[in-house]
């Protein structure tokens, strides 16, 4: 047991800095570090140049056009990109539809889909969540019924993130109502632009338009994009869901934000922030090496499974701490509202501390999300009593 | 990186679980806790003969050569079993002090302690300073030591101590024998059933022979203890903590109220699994800081001082939720699960509580 790094993985540390001085679209880098919103045309040059430099499947097996890099490989990776304040890679093809098509896709699906997704050429989003399913996602109700070559879909998924911008959807669908909701359902991927499939955007309480609805009406499937065996999908949206966790909590990007707040409140008076934010910087630790523990465990032939639950729930608890240390460092300055589109450069406010008090309850109230996503935090302790304790 | 134990150091603590399953369970613990401080002799002799006593030592020293890994592995597994034999003061503490000297008697005295034949406590701490262990009273004048040291752990049975005490302005370390003229003990039983005591030195006689240590090396000697020391019972305190987490979930299994286990309420469910959580992350954090202070990282000491935190918060909600889990019985003395509680309680006063490692932390 040994904490050093070997110097083969010092050189892929460069490697890694190597690419972040040259290759990060430079555009990307400024409006990420003035705190700018990206457009959809920034992330797919991001994704691109992660694409070029070979590094998309960063946790794919190679057979699959992944890296193959090591658990202390992948650790580094993220650890520069999230002390380099990159945009967080978005998972809903390179870590949730991907591996599931890989793992369980027939070859036809692996040559159609996989590529394009480490190219980004397609952005996905997930269909999971319905209005009458959160929770309980396994009562969901979205139906797809057979009908000769295609599956006829109809119903509505919500908090669909990113819709508004994703030319595909992997859902979750009713193919038979079963004794055991579970049983009934399939994993089903759709194109977005089939005729049928209606966006529409909710505004979450930080002002944002990030996550939609959407609505099928008699929308028309072909069966070839029918993931694995109709009634199995919930075997694969439990294994998308332990790799979904793993990452979630977002520790590289976390060190980050802790540095910029440690630096703006380091001439601060108030000792009680001091202490919150040292507790928070312990806690943090923490999660990293519980993280870098479940790594050595794959890496040892284990599967991420209930553990990956620790670090979603202690993950996002950070997260939301981090944010509300930010709202309390800002004090009264984060009154004046930027909104989605930023100020503009008649009203801008005047106070020493805007460049960060302005986006402080933004990500405060938009943050509140992660304790809900990707099964609830409640759900996660449900997993681990049953899965873990026995209980 | 590399975060998988060796396969001797798994053998390690297989053969610390296997004693303290086979011949130390918590009724025999009881007995030796009533009866003489939680201090067998013959338990100490099977340590001994085990070689256990001779783990962190240097081969030079008689020693296994291991480090603060092996120590954690030790810890984590007394910690589960309540071990209260003065492993600690002796093995730990003592022993980190007397490695880094390079006087003779040190090593004639680790040769002792590893054959199980003396035991040493270092006597640091003064009633006047708190947690700041560096600002002493106790001094040599004119070849005599003055001073009372607190809190002395295993006071009653220490052959010598290791004081630390000022020479002028210079700091310095002297083993002095417990039975040399002018040394009193006034000892206690502590809150979870061990032993401390205060030790006065009047007019004692010392002179050059029994520096251990001087000038900085004393007080980096005194540092390195500290680190080790609180690494150890931080260890300790992830064992009880994995230990209450799961006695707990037993207890509740088999706990039946309004005509089912009370383990199928999702209001205790969630509360063992916060339990769990804490053990977990603590686990990790205690990697961390035992890794760095294996490999000599600058990092380590303030990596100790947030586990040391880490431990006072995480162990208390632990040790309390497993007590309330437990209803009546948790408050009972018979069981062990309060015992647990007692433990944690004196880790965290041990070597500078939460508060304090919390704000070293920050202002390292």
């Amino acid at each position: 047991m040994d904490i050093n790094f070997s110097d083969a993985d010092n050189q892929f540390r460069q490697e890694v800095k190597d690419y972040l001085e040259n290759k990060y679209p430079k555009h990307v880098k400024e409006k990420q570090n003035n705190g700018e919103q990206l457009t959809k045309q920034d992330m797919i040059d991001y994704h691109k140049s992660l694409y070029e430099q070979g590094w998309a499947g960063y946790n794919w097996p190679v057979e699959y056009g992944g890296t193959g890099w090591s658990p202390t490989q992948i650790y580094i990776f993220q650890e520069e990109l999230g002390y380099a304040n990159t945009p967080t890679i978005l998972p809903f093809g390179l870590n949730m539809v991907g591996p599931v098509i890989y793992t369980f896709g027939n070859e036809e699906q692996k040559k159609k889909f996989l590529p394009d997704i480490l190219e980004f050429n397609t952005w996905w989003c997930q269909g999971y969540s319905e209005p009458g399913s959160g929770s309980d996602l396994a009562s969901l109700k979205t139906k797809a019924v057979r009908d000769g070559d295609h599956y006829i879909v109809n119903g509505s998924k919500t908090w669909t993130t990113l819709a508004q911008n994703a030319d595909w959807i992997f859902c979750l669908v009713r193919t038979e109502t079963t004794q055991k909701k579970q049983e009934g359902i399939s994993f089903l991927l759709i194109d977005m632009k089939t005729e049928g499939i209606e966006v529409k955007p909710i505004i979450t309480i930080d002002g944002d338009h990030e996550v939609n609805s959407v609505f099928f009406t008699d929308v028309k499937v072909p069966v070839e994009n029918l993931i694995g065996e109709e009634g199995k999908g919930w075997t694969y949206a439990k294994f998308l869901l332990a790799h979904e966790r793993f990452g979630i909590a977002g520790v590289p990007n976390q060190k980050y934000s802790l540095k910029l707040l440690k630096e703006r409140t380091k001439d601060f008076a108030d000792n009680d922030l001091k202490m919150k934010i040292a507790d928070y910087e312990i806690e943090l630790s923490a999660l990293e090496f519980t993280e870098l523990r479940t790594l050595a465990a794959l890496a040892n032939g284990g599967h991420p499974g209930a553990e990956s639950s620790i670090i979603k729930i202690k993950g996002t608890e950070l997260q939301q701490r981090l944010t509300e240390m930010y709202v309390e460092a800002a004090g009264q300055y984060i009154l004046p509202y930027e909104g989605p589109e930023g100020f503009n450069s008649n009203n801008t406010p005047a106070s020493n501390v805007s460049d960060f008090s302005s986006q402080a309850v933004s990500r405060y109230l938009n943050f509140r999300k992660t304790s809900i996503y990707g099964g609830s935090n409640e759900i996660q302790k449900n997993i681990i009593a049953k899965a873990i304790l026995g209980v | 990186m590399n975060l998988s134990y060796s396969d001797e150091q798994n053998m390690l603590r297989e053969q610390v679980l296997k004693f303290c399953e086979s011949d130390y369970t918590f009724d025999v613990r009881e007995k030796i806790v009533e009866s003489n401080y939680g201090h067998n002799p013959e338990t100490w002799k099977q340590f001994a003969d085990l070689g256990w006593l001779a783990v962190p030592f240097s081969e030079e020293n008689g020693g296994f050569n291991f480090g603060p890994i092996e120590l954690a592995v030790i810890f984590e597994e007394f910690g589960k079993a309540l071990v209260a034999e003065p492993y600690l003061a002796n093995v730990v503490m003592s022993g980190s002090v007397l490695e880094s000297s390079s006087n003779g008697l040190a090593k004639q005295t680790i040769s002792k302690i590893i054959d199980g034949t003396t035991q040493v406590s270092v006597a640091f701490s003064e009633a006047s300073n708190g947690y700041n262990f560096h600002d002493i009273e106790s001094s040599v004048n004119d070849g005599k030591l003055n001073g009372v040291k607190t809190v002395v752990l295993n006071a009653s049975f220490a052959n010598s101590f290791l004081v630390y005490a000022k020479n002028g302005h210079k700091p310095v370390i002297y083993l002095v024998d417990a039975k040399a003229a002018g040394v009193s003990v006034n000892s206690f039983s502590t809150v979870d059933g061990q032993n401390c005591g205060d030790v006065t030195f009047e007019s004692v006689e010392v002179d050059e022979s029994l520096i251990i240590s001087h000038d900085n090396d004393a007080s980096q000697a005194i540092n390195a203890m500290l680190d080790l020391a609180n690494l150890c019972i931080c260890a300790e305190a992830v064992g009880g903590m994995t230990a209450s987490y799961l006695k707990t979930v037993q207890y509740t299994k088999e706990r039946e109220q309004f005509g089912q286990p009370i383990s199928n309420f999702q209001v205790l469910q969630h509360k063992m699994v916060d339990m769990f959580m804490e053990a977990e992350v603590s686990k990790s954090l205690l990697f961390k800081a035992m890794l760095q202070l294996d490999g000599k990282d600058e990092e380590a000491s303030k990596t100790v001082s947030g586990l040391k935190a880490q431990i006072g918060k995480s162990s208390r909600q632990v040790g309390q939720a497993a007590v309330q889990l437990h209803g009546g019985m948790g408050v009972s003395d018979e069981m062990s699960i309060g015992h647990y509680l007692k433990r944690f309680t004196v880790i965290d006063a041990l070597f500078g509580n939460r508060n304090y490692h919390l704000n070293n932390f920050s202002n390292l």
